[in-house]
């Protein structure tokens, strides 16, 4: 049987798709497809080899009814991932306008300042938060160390333990450690911004705010939306930088999503529980994937800057 | 011809000799969590050393990770052949099929004492059967430096609870230092416990009936979180406190070193680290340290009666040497020149102990004073859920997250839905 030069060519890239389709299935579609079975049954860390009796929706209504519930949604969405990433948008175009200016280039400071702001990015989220738990330490800490020297309290304060102080605690640590993504990625975007029409809105008497308002942000828009929706959905997710910190404590004061799955699965042993947690999770941030797409369309983006 | 021969000879040999020496090699993982390693790779050798043919690899995780590893790695056919265990976790393993009974291992040679030598053996036991081997004991014991004390003008130790608090009112008061402090995060568990036991209550008991039922009232549970509450709510400790998870954390040790806190509770092992420390910072300085026995209340003071359990995986290829290698673990020689900072687990080994003066009240507690976790691990609920939910509910009472009324609600609401009630 000959085949067509259309029917070829499909079906080359059939196969110099396939091994990657094959990939996909097992390493990403098989677990997803197991953890939501798993979330219908009860299993336990216990019960591994013998397997979980079904309970059909019995761990998602609990979970969703539990007295639990709103706090870890909140600190999730509010503390974990909104607070955070409006912190990390707002300071990483701070330090791209920063590095992109003329000031920093007329000190000569621009590759060093580079270099500065990628010191945070490149030190494991593990690294920084033991480093930052030390900062924070109230006997041998040096940030209450000077804040006792300069008066400005006059008791070491437990930053990490304090019910008002840890959550920005815990926030200034992701920031730290991923603002400088956003900051360089945010720098290549504002390296893309023409020229001439940043020097023709000059001539015609733009003041700088207006040059950036009109000229500039327009064309980091799609930039900050991949941004926002990726840091969006690696924060809500994120279970390092919490529990490292606190171990979702005081308590279960900073519980998020994600440290309670590990909660549920590996200190409660519930992994049928912990399972319909995770799923829980992923059709919230595929919801919210839809949503921002569809009001913040990247392609209708790019059609307005190109 | 002749040549041809001799190198055929030679081949045969060279892969009989090879294939032999594979024969005898076995190569064992034990995993071992305390923080004596050097002395335990140390023992390793030695026992390497008197068994050739016997390597032994030694792994190290975290102590709060390590029962939920080794269940992952079973379940999937995997982990060490040897692994360290608290006691509590044994019936927990059993359940999951992780272990392998003692039965099926006696068969290669029995303990010189016999196995009911040991101490809590009923906690190695499930349906029945055993399927580990006691190890080490302990229990947990306050702590004093005695010159914090007396500069506060403390002349006895506390008895009770209620001259706990007033005792570290007093030290406060008096030199400005930390009275008791104690980790309120996960181990908070343990003080806990010893002050609801010492107040008739505990969180599982048996209902009479054969079955199990939560032991402790709202009100208890409403007490116990304000007694622990006010040490923070008066500035008696740091709020600090609520992020230590362990007896032996840096900040609760160095403060004890450096004899800016008068009164402690730990396990055994810690208070061992805790005095070398002490009189290696210290050299021939007279100690000031002194263990004594733990708190009453309603009743006599009581903590429990821990330590670990060495258990053979299910999927080990070599359980004889595994059991020979448990064997050595479990000798005289062991704990006199390596695991030093631990008790044995065998009463054979224990009365012949010389405690020093300092742990007096280690030895008062472990042999007057201490119970098993009883109706915690018989009841199915099993001692580390328990001990989680537990951790959890204190520490938002302790924080404010919660009004202690509040974390008691859901704290004997979670116990219920354990035990299935």
């Amino acid at each position: 049987m000959k085949l067509s030069p259309l029917a070829r060519e499909r079906f080359t890239i059939f196969m110099m798709l396939f091994p990657t389709f094959l990939i996909l299935v097992g390493f990403y579609l098989y677990p997803t497809l197991y953890n939501l079975e798993l979330s219908f049954t009860d299993i336990t860390l216990l019960k591994l080899r013998q397997g979980g009796d079904p309970v059909g929706l019995a761990n998602y209504t609990e979970f969703l009814t539990s007295s639990s519930f709103f706090d870890i949604a909140i600190n999730t969405v509010f503390w974990l991932t909104a607070i955070s990433v409006v912190c990390r948008i707002i300071l990483g175009l701070g330090f791209a306008l920063l590095l992109n200016s003329n000031f920093l280039k007329r000190m000569h400071m621009t590759t060093l300042a580079r270099l500065i702001l990628l010191v945070p990015w490149a030190t494991p989220p593990v690294v920084a938060v033991i480093a930052w738990r030390w900062l924070f330490d109230p006997t041998h800490g040096p940030i209450n160390s000077w804040l006792l020297a300069t008066g400005l309290i006059s008791d070491p304060v437990a930053f990490t333990a304090n019910l008002t102080t840890v959550w920005p605690s815990i926030v200034t640590i992701i920031v730290w450690n991923t603002t400088p993504l956003i900051g360089v990625s945010l720098l290549a975007a504002l390296q893309t911004v023409p020229s001439d029409l940043l020097e023709a809105s000059e001539i015609d008497g733009a003041n700088r705010w207006q040059s950036f308002r009109f000229i500039t942000l327009p064309y980091l828009m799609p930039t900050i939306s991949v941004l926002t929706l990726m840091s969006v959905i690696w924060t809500f997710n994120n279970f390092v930088y919490v529990w490292l910190t606190t171990g979702a404590g005081p308590g279960t004061y900073t519980n998020v999503l994600a440290t309670e799955v590990y909660l549920k699965a590996f200190v409660d042993l519930r992994l049928g529980y912990s399972a319909a947690i995770g799923v829980t999770m992923a059709i919230v941030m595929a919801a919210f994937g839809a949503l921002y797409f569809r009001f913040f369309g990247l392609s209708d983006m790019q059609d307005k800057v190109g | 011809m002749k040549y041809l021969s001799k190198k055929l000879l030679l081949s045969a040999a060279l892969m009989a000799s090879t294939a032999l020496s594979a024969a005898a090699d076995v190569n064992l993982t034990f995993r071992f969590n305390d923080s004596e390693r050097e002395e335990m790779r140390a023992a390793l050798d030695e026992f390497e050393a008197a068994n050739p043919g016997i390597t032994v690899d030694m792994q190290t995780i975290a102590w709060k990770d390590s029962r939920d590893q080794f269940l992952r790695e079973s379940a999937v056919g995997q982990g060490p052949d040897v692994v360290h265990i608290a006691f509590v976790w044994t019936q927990e393993m059993a359940e999951a099929g992780a272990v392998t009974a003692i039965d099926d291992l006696v068969q290669y040679g029995a303990f010189p004492n016999g196995f009911e030598d040991h101490i809590a053996t009923d906690l190695t036991k499930y349906e029945g059967t055993a399927y580990g081997v006691p190890w080490s004991a302990d229990t947990w014991a306050m702590v004093y430096r005695t010159d914090v004390l007396e500069e506060a003008g403390v002349s006895d130790f506390p008895t009770t609870w209620d001259e706990l608090l007033e005792d570290s009112k007093i030290v406060k008061e008096k030199t400005g230092k930390t009275g008791f402090a104690f980790p309120a995060a996960n181990q908070i568990w343990f003080p806990v416990n010893y002050y609801l036991w010492s107040n008739g209550a505990e969180f599982v008991s048996a209902d009479g009936n054969g079955g199990y039922k939560v032991g402790v009232t709202k009100e208890q549970l409403v007490d116990a979180m304000n007694y622990f509450k006010t040490y923070l709510d008066d500035g008696l400790v740091s709020q600090s406190i609520l992020s230590i998870d362990m007896p032996h954390d840096p900040a609760l040790m160095q403060a004890l070193i450096d004899g800016q806190q008068g009164m402690a509770v730990m396990p055994t092992n810690t208070f061992r680290q805790l005095l070398s420390a002490w009189e290696e910072a210290n050299p021939g300085a007279e100690v000031p340290l002194q263990s004594g026995v733990m708190m009453g209340g309603s009743e006599g003071p009581k903590t429990h009666l821990g330590g670990r359990t060495l258990v053979v995986n299910s999927n080990t290829k070599h359980p004889e040497e595994a059991w020979k290698l448990m064997q050595f673990l479990n000798s005289a020689p062991l704990f006199e020149k390596y695991y030093t900072n631990q008790f044995p687990a065998q009463k054979t080994m224990l009365s012949e102990i010389e405690y020093r003066p300092e742990e007096s009240g280690f030895s008062t507690q472990l042999a007057e004073n201490t119970r098993t976790w009883g109706a915690y691990a018989d009841s199915g609920v099993g001692v580390g859920p328990l001990w989680n939910v537990t951790s959890r509910a204190f520490g938002a009472a302790l924080s404010g997250q919660n009004s202690p009324e509040q974390a008691a609600d859901e704290l004997i609401a979670e116990i219920n839905r354990m035990l299935g009630n």
